[in-house]
């Protein structure tokens, strides 16, 4: 170790080990019990991006930036199966199993942590028309704000710094009735007609091209 | 109406699912059983004063084996594993370990013995494969036989004789049967485009009836091949009652059984005694203080000399730099990584799929197999669980681990089920094999690659298309194999067109020491080595 040249440790991120120490209920022919065990504590960061920065390959989207409220919405959410339930949707129905077991004091955890973590620029994956975007954006205004700020009362996240190929996923998820459609999904219930304004994957597209605009 | 198949297409049929070593030879052509080499990178050992440092990503058998013969060359060597042990997809499974699921973390509650253990990743070693032979060797891995096929084992179809197991020996026996019977009734001169002569067709005539066991008149009439249903040694032997080659026909599995077997899971296969992973403590009792556990790379940079790795470790970063990085990431995982590669390299690391596997076992309480004559060996099924692997080793003792299901192609069936669910599952399915099954097992695990946390996906798949690489694909895999900024190496058996096997790992490897030695002599040559 001494060899190579190990510089300064910076500390960024708090660590989040014990997060995943909830027990496992017994099972008939699987005894297990995970109590105390020395689980991973870094099971974000396999799907996330190694920073919360989002990997397309694996279907995570970036954690950094994303406002605490939405944040633990979310987790609550996938937390009680509102979201990640949908059949053969294979990156919702794994985040929803790496939630299942967390406990309130592990949700403020992990809410807290990630609110800790530095913003990575995300690369944009998507081309489109800007004007157009730019016009149907108007639509999107109305509760994420002018500009993407997003609306904590409407339920609404900010949009600035979210991946654009992850927006584009959810946004057909919404319009074709895998999200938004759970009596107790309150935003999620306003978001699903809003996304019909979109007509086509085109619309979606340049829509998104705008919001990336926003990020500069 | 029933199509009508002539007898020269019957022929043609047969000729191209039977012939084996026809089939065999075309396999080798295409690569389907690859030729392997032993050329061990031959590095020009360092002067001490001024070691170069390599940083190696991943701790599976593609980088411990860049480690290990680094280091022999005198590098400056430092292996980053992001769990909590090395070996990555070579996973010996046994009492007390973690399977680190996302979402589904196990504990393992098998019987602490030396035997009873589960190889949830690689669990056998073509003979072929010489260069983890060679590496057994070299690292001190006692080595046994590990046993593929028994044709003691059962194949079981919903769709033929009502479900019902029969033996192996039985099902092979009455479908060779019929095929030499229907392959001997349209051999005559006068029907085949190329006649051959009198000895030719006797020769090949007393093949077919010694291959099916046919009568005198080439007809199949059953054979005590399949076994017998009762006597044989004081009494006269019966053979079981022939099976139809239309209940045959019923199963899918038909062609799977004659064709298992071949190629890399033919014999010879050997095992570590004692688990696969000894293969990994081997690596590990030459790099005692190289390899760190428990850390995640959070971005990989190169420079103007050198490349800059940053990682986290128990909550906090480092940043280490070394001339050369050796990367096993999974490429589908270094995509969520910050790195400064080229937009090139980077559309290349985004191209392979990740690939499903599932596997599950339980523990035996008693092992019932050895009372119905296996020791060894797998038993097929229609259903999802697809095969049974009785352990080869442990014989006679008390209890054992077995196979519970294996799905290489299309794990996520399984995957996305609840471990409870999985587990009822493989009871289900394994009392149609096994009828008193639910009563003799207990203690199950489940190994779901695609959801193993630092891993997500079982082996990688480049080719979109069971055809081979397409010309695309072939750009992205030699795009991605070249060095980036000639320091950084993405190893591991995903940078071979034979992904999946501990062989290809090492090949990768060598391929990337070989090519890095190839560059410095290279070095004081204008422009750069193509």
């Amino acid at each position: 170790m001494q060899k190579t040249r190990l510089l300064a440790a910076l500390t960024l991120t708090a660590s989040i080990a014990g997060l995943f120490s909830a027990s496992v209920a017994a099972q008939q022919y699987a005894a297990v019990d995970t109590t105390n065990q020395p689980l991973s504590n870094e099971v974000c960061a396999t799907c996330h991006g190694g920073a919360g920065q989002g990997n397309p390959v694996v279907g995570g989207p970036s954690l950094a930036g994303l406002e605490p409220w939405y944040l633990r919405k979310q987790l609550e959410n996938f937390r009680a199966g509102i979201r990640g339930s949908e059949k053969d949707y294979i990156p919702g129905n794994e985040m929803q199993a790496s939630v299942a077991r967390l406990s309130d004091a592990e949700i403020d955890d992990l809410v807290e942590t990630i609110a800790g973590w530095k913003v990575i620029e995300n690369d944009h994956t998507i081309e489109g028309d800007l004007g157009n975007g730019q016009a149907l954006y108007a639509n999107c205004a109305a509760c994420h704000g002018a500009d993407g700020e997003g609306n904590e009362a409407l339920g609404a996240p900010g949009l600035v710094g979210r991946n654009d190929w992850y927006m584009f996923r959810q946004i057909k998820l919404f319009k074709s009735g895998y999200r938004g459609v759970h009596p107790d999904d309150t935003a999620g219930r306003l978001m699903r007609p809003s996304t019909q304004s979109l007509k086509s994957d085109q619309d979606v597209n340049d829509v998104l091209v705008y919001i990336n605009s926003l990020d500069r | 109406m029933k199509k009508f198949v002539s007898r020269r297409e019957i022929l043609g049929l047969i000729a191209k699912a039977g012939a084996s070593g026809a089939v065999l030879q075309a396999s080798n052509a295409l690569g389907i059983v690859p030729d392997s080499y032993v050329d061990i990178p031959k590095i020009p050992p360092v002067d001490s004063g001024n070691r170069p440092s390599v940083v190696v990503l991943g701790a599976g058998v593609g980088g411990l084996t860049a480690a290990l013969e680094l280091k022999k060359a005198g590098y400056s060597v430092v292996v980053l594993e992001a769990a909590g042990r090395a070996g990555g997809r070579n996973m010996t499974v046994r009492h007390g370990d973690l399977i680190d699921e996302v979402g589904n973390p196990q504990i393992c509650d098998f019987d602490d013995e030396p035997h009873m253990y589960f190889n949830a990743g690689p669990a056998r070693i073509p003979s072929s494969h010489r260069n983890v032979l060679h590496y057994c060797k070299e690292l001190g891995v006692e080595l046994e036989f590990f046993i593929n096929e028994n044709k003691e084992t059962y194949i079981q179809d919903d769709a033929m004789l009502d479900g019902k197991p029969i033996k192996n020996r039985e099902f092979t026996t009455n479908a060779r049967g019929f095929m030499a019977e229907i392959m001997a009734k349209n051999f005559t001169n006068a029907e085949l485009d190329q006649p051959f002569d009198e000895w030719e067709i006797e020769a090949l005539m007393r093949s077919l009836r010694r291959m099916g066991d046919l009568d005198e008149d080439m007809i199949y009439r059953g054979s005590t091949r399949g076994g017998y249903s009762h006597g044989g040694f004081l009494e006269h032997g019966h053979a079981h009652e022939t099976i139809a080659l239309r209940d045959l026909l019923k199963s899918a599995l038909f062609s799977e059984a004659l064709s298992q077997n071949e190629g890399e899971t033919g014999p010879m296969l050997f095992q570590p005694v004692g688990g696969m992973d000894q293969i990994i403590k081997g690596y590990l009792r030459k790099l005692p203080d190289e390899v760190f556990y428990n850390v995640m790379v959070t971005s990989v940079m190169l420079q103007n000399e050198g490349i800059e790795v940053v990682y986290e470790h128990k909550g906090i970063k480092y940043k280490i730099e070394a001339d050369y990085c050796f990367n096993s990431i999974p490429t589908h995982l270094m995509t969520g990584i910050d790195n400064n590669f080229s937009a090139d390299y980077k559309e290349a690391m985004a191209y392979p799929r990740r690939g499903e596997a599932y596997k599950s076992a339980f523990q035996a309480k008693e092992r019932f197999w050895e009372k119905d004559d296996i020791f060894g060996g797998i038993s097929w099924t229609n259903q999802p669980i697809e095969q049974i692997w009785y352990p080869p080793h442990g014989m006679y003792k008390e209890k054992g681990i077995i196979l519970a299901a294996y799905n290489y192609g299309g794990g996520m069936h399984f995957t996305q089920l609840t471990q409870e669910e999985r587990i009822e599952t493989a009871i289900r399915q394994g009392e149609k094999v096994h009828p008193n099954y639910r009563g003799l097992v207990e203690k199950g695990i489940t190994i779901a690659w695609h959801r193993m946390n630092h891993m997500l996906g079982c082996s990688a798949r480049w080719q979109k298309s069971r055809r081979g690489f397409t010309q695309e694909e072939e750009r992205l895999f030699q795009t991605l194999r070249q060095p980036a900024g000639n320091r950084h190496y993405t190893i591991g058996d995903q940078m071979t067109k034979h992904t999946a096997w501990q062989e290809s790992a090492i090949l990768s490897a060598h391929w990337a020491i070989n090519d890095m030695l190839a560059r410095k002599s290279g070095s004081t040559m204008p422009g750069q080595r193509v």
